[in-house]
Formats: C-alpha cells, structure tokens, sequence
C-alpha cells in the first residue's frame, strides 16, 4: 500500500475507542468506518450517481478562461436551488 | 448516460499513464477516492497547466473516447482554467487552476496515491472547496473537515 492511502478498516489494528478524542459526531464517524472497510470499487459504485442537472447538462463541452468567468456563468445561468451560487 | 465508476476511473488513470498526463483527482471524487463516503455525479481532474501536458491530455482524452473538436482541443491544450466535459463516455471536468491553490506542483508534493490513482491531500480538497464559496458546499465542508480529522488519524495507524 502506498504512502496516504487510506488502508483497509480489518487491516488498521484500530478500533473506535482510537477515534473517540476526535470531535466527530458519532453518526459521521460511523459513516466514515463502514466506508474503510470497503473496497475503493464499492465505495465509487455507492458514491458516484447520475442524475439530470438543468442548464448544466444541456451541453457537452463549455470552457471558461477563468474560474472567476465560470463561477459568474453559475451564478447567472443555473438554477439557485442546485447550489452552485456563492454564499 | 450511466454514473461514473470505478472501471471508468481505472481507464482515466491508465490511459493518463499510457500518455505520462499530470493530474490529480480533486474535489469530491478525490475526496472519495481517499474513503470519504459522499455521493457526486462527476470526476473532476486539477490538470497541469502546460503545452506538453496539455497535448497528452487531449491524446488520453480522444483515445478515451471523448469527441473533441479541433478548436476544442486546441482550449484544453492551453490549458483555461475550467473545462466541462460531457461529450465522451462518462462527464469529466477539467480544473486547470482550482480555487484554493496556488500551483499544481504545490499540490502534486502533497498528494496521495489510492490504487495507483493521483490523489490531493484532503488539505487541498478542503482548501478548494472553502475558497470556492459556493452554496452546496458549506454543509459537506464540516463533514468533510471531520473526516480529514479521521483520515490523519488511519494515516497515523497505517505509518
């Protein structure tokens, strides 16, 4: 395993006790120990999900020169509730 | 169009290597591929900024399956700063100068492999999102923040 990776939970020798001084609400950190114990391909498969997001997937290619410019573009063109403002 | 999985996340890193691209996962995705468990639709890429980076990105990219036209490529070459991509076989996003950070070889000194995948430092992730400001992430950047706080912590366990 290469240095960073996150390893998996049956590999850590750890148990929850070795997180319970972090300031993590038990609900996320128990979120967090189920997804170590599955494999990286699991985890994408539960992760990544498709669903249609108005404007923004009406095209197939934009660019912007700077994030600034792309930032600006959400900000005019989206629709408020998908979130993309800036607060 | 299916979501993204890991076999298409696999082809990105291959081909990428096949074609010596320099990127990094970044944003979400990143964040997942470091065990964060979230839900996203894309994978976004911070990309080098450069010429021959660039002409091996849009090398990857076609041999991916991407249809780009000549003007197209020619933008991501050059490297602007932000490419959205839904014209290949799964939704990718280009960020060639995210928010948050200042270089790409800044980042790439601190980054993470995960199964071969190139990988910010959850620092970066959560740097790009706070400086981002937008909307949708000011809710999963306190989740995001505690589960930096467990990730150092299975760090420190695994040496």
């Amino acid at each position: 395993m290469k240095s960073g990776e996150t390893p998996p939970r049956e590999e850590l020798q750890t148990s929850a006790h070795e997180f319970a001084d972090l300031d993590i609400p038990r609900e996320w950190l128990e979120e967090f120990e189920a997804a170590a114990r599955r494999p990286l391909a699991v985890r994408m498969r539960y992760a990544f999900i498709k669903t249609y997001k108005p404007v923004m997937d009406d095209a197939p290619y934009r660019s912007f020169e700077t994030m600034e410019e792309y930032r600006r573009w959400c900000e005019t063109n989206l629709p408020r509730w998908l979130g993309y403002a800036r607060v | 169009m299916p979501a993204f999985d890991y076999r298409q996340a696999k082809e990105i890193r291959d081909a990428f290597a096949r074609h010596q691209v320099r990127y990094l996962f970044i944003g979400k995705s990143g964040a997942i591929l470091l065990g964060y468990p979230d839900t996203t639709q894309d994978a976004d890429l911070f990309v080098e900024r450069g010429p021959e980076n660039g002409r091996a990105l849009v090398h990857a990219l076609r041999g991916l399956g991407f249809s780009l036209t000549d003007t197209q490529a020619a933008e991501i070459e050059r490297g602007k700063d932000f490419v959205q991509l839904k014209n290949g076989p799964f939704d990718l996003d280009l960020v060639f100068a995210p928010d948050g950070i200042e270089r790409f070889v800044d980042a790439w000194s601190r980054h993470v492999e995960v199964e071969g995948f190139p990988v910010c430092h959850i620092d970066d992730i959560i740097a790009s999102k706070a400086a981002a400001n937008r909307e949708r992430d000011r809710e999963s950047l306190q989740r995001l923040r505690a589960f930096r706080e467990y990730w150092l912590r299975l760090k420190d366990h695994s040496g």
